[in-house]
């Protein structure tokens, strides 16, 4: 029963990897990979692991991948063109490469017979909650620790790395809400003054930029 | 019988082979990511398979480390990667191969 | 009967899938129903009531006309992802039945079979709705991009980004409930609720706990008032826009199932599921009467937390969507923390 179940997940698992690979349009790859993660949970279920399983789906499926879509839809990225001749020969050695790694595999998977045969029996506990709780909180405690720092740096980094710090013209229209401008556009006189004049409303940035806000708005209408 | 631990370690060797092959192919940069998260995962099979068949409980919290570190990387990723398509305009790894804009 | 014969299993396990299937698809016609009643009632008009005796066959007949209609499929190319959409939020909505805990471990009178009234109990049952909803994002993201149409990219959006703020508040506000029952298990947290003659419920240890929990859920099902990106751009519908006939009336489904899900966890977890006050003490536990006033109680509590749901959509305006974004980040998220901080100093301290 088991086998049967870990042939069909394994090849979902092996479908959905090989259509994520061919795909040219990056949100069917996507797709594709949320399948591989899912048939990868069910696997982790057989193997009587289901708090991995559960965590692989909230954490992989449900949060990174929604921020891989998210970005490929807000970068609304379009179909590649072909490539370039000069790289077209990539692909039957990336073909050739997985082709030698897979029979190395085989020939290690064949001449190393003395796996443990124990069942992953549903009887065993080491996958329930309170085991990894225990071991996480005990004896693994600090990589436990790091890894939250890790978080912390995670967030920072990505939080400063999406900011948008460029400064902008007064030809540019005055933009609702709070802006920083540069002082020279601020002051025609102060020329390569960068420093930063914060304002907080429109009608604040559009007082100093010597734009008249409202009236480009009842223009409009 | 049930399934071996050398089936788990041949499908997950297979995963990890497909996620190299999609590095090496393809351009776009979120495809290459994701064919790297492709990769992390084979590799939490691994683990999983041998935690489960050894019942010892380490190779689970391992894989609970790695998905942490994974869905870092992917927050930083995903922001170098916005960055790189704010400045240059396209998503082509071949377009960013120089430093030059 | 022999439970470990894998095929009797099976077919049980059919059998309770079908049953449960079943009774939710009805609960969610009489919700459907119910809204436009109980609307109509707080807006001082009486709402549909001709169809079938007071209007009870209204669900049906709405069916019906929405099967009816034309089934349009914009023409472009995401053709596979605009079909797949709302099957994902469906599909995702629904695989959330599994854990509800109907009643207690109940005796079959003549034949003498015990099973416990869940179609599966497991370990992680939790964790398993939390993942099952962040899923169901998905089902919004995609069918806002694949409609091809700014307005529904947008509406989809902004779906999915208050979907996945609020996720994290109300993983956080369900933590509270998991450190003072000390398991994942949504049967064990229920039957850890009958002290007291059935009235030692987690309302009364966790209240800050549930009303993180209900301001989370409310907005993860994108009611209001949280459901500026269904109702925003209202001459166009938000993420659900192109979508016409049985697929709209899948999203449509999909929103009352989570939101039956949403109540299913509020009185599971905090208001003692299917414990009502007395009744072992009158009927004898593990009788037939026993399980049935439970699953009778059951249902309505669940159906109170509907009609609180209805009351607030005829209540309340709807928040701005940074207005939106502001409260789950900078008021759920370390109210939720300081609730587990305030929950385990409270165990630690009684359990030594």
């Amino acid at each position: 029963m088991t086998t049967i179940l870990f042939i069909i997940f394994a090849g979902l698992a092996i479908g959905c990897a090989i259509a994520m690979v061919s795909q040219s349009n990056p949100l069917y790859s996507a797709i594709s990979l949320i399948g591989v993660f899912i048939a990868l949970a069910s696997l982790y279920v057989t193997l009587a692991a289901p708090f991995i399983a559960a965590v692989q789906v909230i954490v992989y499926a449900g949060a990174i991948m929604v921020l891989v879509i998210f970005v490929i839809m807000l970068l609304n990225v379009e179909h590649s063109e072909p490539r370039r001749k000069r790289l077209k020969f990539l692909v039957p050695v990336a073909i050739g490469m997985a082709a030698i790694l897979i029979a190395e595999t085989a020939f290690i998977l064949y001449s190393v017979q003395t796996s443990a045969n124990r069942l992953p029996g549903n009887i065993s506990d080491i996958g329930l909650t309170h085991s990894i709780g225990e071991g996480l909180f005990t004896r693994y405690l600090l990589p436990f620790e790091v890894t939250s720092v890790l978080l912390l740096m995670a967030i920072v980094g990505a939080m400063s790395l999406a900011r948008r710090t460029t400064v902008l013209s007064a030809t540019a229209r005055v933009v609702p809400g709070a802006q920083v401008l540069a002082m020279d556009t601020v002051n025609p006189r102060a020329v390569g003054d960068h420093t930063a004049v914060e304002t907080e409303t429109t009608d604040e940035a559009a007082h100093l930029l010597g734009v008249d806000f409202q009236s480009d708005r009842s223009q409009e209408e | 019988m049930g399934p071996q631990l050398s089936w788990y370690l041949a499908l997950s060797a297979i995963l990890f082979t497909i996620g190299v092959v999609g590095v090496i192919i393809k351009r776009n940069v979120i495809a290459m990511f994701m064919c790297i998260e492709l990769m992390l995962n084979a590799v939490n099979l691994t683990f999983v398979a041998f935690s489960s068949f050894f019942q010892d409980v380490t190779g689970q919290l391992f894989v609970f480390i790695v998905m942490t570190v994974a869905a870092a990387e992917a927050a930083v990723g995903l922001g170098i990667i916005i960055t790189i398509f704010r400045n240059r305009e396209s998503l082509d790894v071949d377009d960013a191969s120089i430093l030059k804009l | 009967m022999d439970w470990n014969n894998p095929f009797i299993h099976s077919l049980l396990v059919i059998v309770a899938i079908t049953t449960a299937f079943l009774a939710i698809m009805l609960l969610v016609a009489a919700t459907v129903l119910a809204e436009r009643r109980v609307l109509a009632f707080i807006q001082g008009r009486l709402g549909p009531n001709r169809v079938g005796y007071g209007g009870v066959l209204q669900p049906f007949a709405d069916f019906i006309k929405t099967m009816m209609k034309e089934d349009l499929v914009p023409d472009q190319s995401t053709r596979f992802v605009f079909l797949l959409a709302p099957v994902i939020a469906v599909v995702t909505a629904i695989m959330a039945i599994i854990v509800y805990p109907f009643g207690p471990t109940i005796t079959v009178p003549f034949l003498g079979w015990t099973f416990p009234l869940v179609i599966a109990r497991f370990d992680v049952a939790l964790l398993y709705v939390l993942g099952v909803t962040s899923v169901g994002v998905y089902g919004i993201a995609l069918a806002g991009w694949s409609s091809n149409n700014k307005y529904s990219l947008m509406g989809g959006l902004r779906s999915s980004a208050q979907m996945i703020s609020y996720e994290l508040a109300l993983g956080l506000s369900l933590i509270g409930v998991i450190l003072i029952c000390g398991t994942l298990d949504i049967y064990n947290i229920v039957e850890q609720q009958s002290g007291w003659f059935g009235m030692q419920w987690n309302i009364l240890y966790q209240p800050l706990g549930f009303i993180l929990y209900l301001i989370a859920a409310i907005a993860e099902t994108n009611r209001v008032p949280f459901d500026l990106p269904e109702a925003e751009t209202e001459l166009v519908a938000g993420f659900h826009t192109e979508y016409s006939s049985i697929k709209f009336l899948l999203f449509f489904n999909a929103e009352y199932i989570n939101m039956i899900t949403v109540s299913v966890l509020a009185t599971t977890l905090f208001w003692g599921g299917w414990n009502v006050p007395f009744a072992e003490y009158l009927f004898g536990r593990g009788t037939f009467l026993f399980a049935l006033v439970s699953v009778l109680g059951f249902f309505i509590k669940i159906m109170l937390f509907l009609f609180f749901y209805i009351w607030l959509r005829g209540t309340l305006p709807r928040f701005r969507f940074d207005q939106l974004m502001d409260f789950g980040w900078k008021f759920l998220l370390p109210a939720a923390i300081l609730n587990i901080i305030l929950t385990a100093t409270f165990v630690f301290l009684t359990t030594g």
